[in-house]
């Protein structure tokens, strides 16, 4: 459903990422765990590309999300005019791709110019499988650590919004006048507000909200586009303590649903209970990876075993 | 004894000259302000969206215009411009009013630059997981702007937009140097005929007092009741 392919992501100096690839399928729960500054917020972020990977693919199934990597791509180094030296001194084909590989990272200008074939052997993938990132977005729910609710909607409007200025076309081109679909959209949302027992604060605003009601609204705000998978990005961590559970049984919720869900939490007991597998992260790197039992059971990763002891 | 006597002449010339000159000195200060700030936002606002926006050289065009303007005198801008654009336009020698022109043409660059600033500082105020959220919805990014950011830069930029009025309503003085009609150039007008200054410098110290307090009250007033709303 959502492929990550060696994905690097660069701030300036600072290396976040070193090579990242996760598969998730469809109706798994995948809870990313790890120390801050480890890299799995950004990690996150890259999936929806909030942030825009330095190297590395993000398909979401047969739809390329990145600019085309042609590292990733044996047939686009095939075609480049380095491999075809390479061959030429006598080297074996197999030997040429890995050691074109082995470079790009370390030489970022290494591709430029090198040929026409290669420039349309990239294109022929990137015609193939690019996909507009709004589109893409919209089949992907994302869920932040800071709610992010739209200050100047009410409640409704937060819901309402994305529908409204994604959906209600093909409505709108199939006959519906403006008012059924606005009607339909509204209606949706009551019921997702009715949800979570949050209907009577449809009007109001999102400044006289408590945070775990903002959070529960976020969530369902996200659900109303029908996506695919959902993104949380630390969900809990900016709650009061007693606003956690709720937000953590709507999740909980969801995941029984079989919603596929990528989760970035501290919250060990979510991880353990909910995921059906369990990432841990360690210095921009995917350093152990398994079931919940694997990881919290039977850690085998130095630093994971350090990271549980630090926060059990 | 000087102090009362200045008291008495303020009297006078008030009742004297407020409906020959006074009257339309505040007018045309007035108008003058209004079409500057007016027209100063449209361009402004202009500004500010190029600033923001991804187009490098238009970038580099519009910061260097705004950084030259934020960094001369107005004083001086207002003279170089009516020597400069008659001398680029020629067809301006023609019309009756070519003065008024090119100063009000200096008067809205000045201010397009200072609220091209505010515009985009209130927008890049406006937090950024405001945006994050909408994208992450699929919203493209127009829709996102209009939708989400503008409203929310809306209550940053208006305060700062009302001392600029302020600002302008002051700065429109300068032009007084060009006799453009304004409450300066009445001062001008005045002193001629009585010769006795400080009592009209008063009277329309007192008139730009007064119109610029009500003003500022004014904007407090709307600012209060914006924070009372959000």
């Amino acid at each position: 459903m959502l492929n990550v392919n060696n994905i690097y992501k660069n701030f300036g100096d600072l290396q976040v990422l070193k090579g990242v690839s996760i598969q998730i399928k469809e109706g798994e729960v995948v809870a990313v765990i790890g120390a801050s500054g480890s890299g799995k917020s950004t990690l996150l972020r890259c999936m929806n590309l909030l942030e825009t990977p330095t190297f590395g693919e993000v398909w979401q199934n047969e739809e390329l999300l990145t600019p085309v990597d042609p590292y990733l791509h044996p047939e686009v180094i095939m075609a480049s005019n380095t491999y075809k030296k390479l061959i030429a001194t006598g080297m074996a084909p197999g030997e040429a791709i890995a050691k074109i590989k082995a470079e790009d990272l370390l030489n970022e200008k290494f591709s430029v110019a090198e040929g026409k074939e290669y420039k349309k052997a990239m294109k022929k993938i990137y015609d193939e499988h690019h996909i507009d990132i709004n589109l893409a977005r919209q089949e992907m729910g994302m869920v932040f650590q800071q709610f992010n609710l739209f200050n100047n909607k009410s409640v409704l409007e937060n819901i309402t919004l994305a529908p409204m200025k994604t959906r209600a076309k093909k409505m709108l081109e199939e006959g519906k006048s403006k008012k059924e679909v606005k009607a339909y959209f509204d209606e949706k949302a009551m019921a997702l507000l009715n949800r979570i027992g949050l209907e009577e604060k449809a009007n109001a605003y999102p400044s006289t909200l408590s945070g775990g009601q903002k959070q529960r609204i976020a969530i369902v705000r996200a659900l109303a586009m029908n996506p695919d998978v959902m993104l949380f990005d630390e969900p809990t961590s900016a709650l009061d303590p007693e606003m956690v559970g709720e937000v953590l049984d709507l999740m909980k919720e969801l995941a029984k649903e079989g919603m596929t869900m990528v989760v970035v939490t501290h919250e060990m007991g979510f991880a353990r209970e909910v995921a059906d597998r369990v990432v841990f992260m360690h210095e921009g790197v995917i350093a152990e990876e398994g079931t919940p039992d694997e990881i919290f059971n039977h850690p085998k990763h130095p630093k994971l075993q350090q990271f549980l002891k630090s926060i059990l | 004894m000087y102090i009362i006597k200045m008291f008495e002449d303020m009297g006078k010339i008030f009742v004297k000259y407020w409906d020959l000159f006074l009257i339309k000195g505040l007018s045309a200060t007035i108008l003058l302000s209004l079409m500057t700030v007016a027209l100063g936002t449209v361009f402004g606002a202009l500004l500010a969206l190029i600033k923001i926006g991804k187009i490098k050289p238009l970038k580099w065009i519009v910061n260097a215009i705004v950084e030259i303007i934020r960094g001369t005198p107005m004083l001086l801008q207002l003279y170089i411009s009516t020597f400069l654009i008659p001398v680029i336009i020629p067809a301006m020698n023609q019309l009756e009013n070519k003065k008024l022109l090119c100063i009000s043409f200096t008067l809205v660059m000045n201010s397009a630059a200072y609220v091209s600033e505010i515009i985009r500082s209130g927008i890049e105020a406006v937090d950024k997981g405001q945006t994050e959220a909408a994208r992450s919805l699929g919203l493209n990014g127009t829709t996102t702007m209009i939708q989400i950011v503008l409203p929310q830069a809306v209550k940053n930029i208006l305060p700062a937009l009302g001392n600029e009025f302020i600002t302008i309503i002051k700065e429109t003085s300068l032009a007084s140097t060009f006799y453009v009609g304004e409450l300066m150039t009445q001062y001008h007008i005045i002193v001629g005929r009585t010769h006795n200054s400080l009592p009209i410098l008063m009277i329309i110290g007192i008139i730009y007092f007064v119109l610029n307090f009500v003003l500022s009250k004014a904007l407090g007033f709307f600012e209060r009741r914006m924070k009372a709303r959000a």
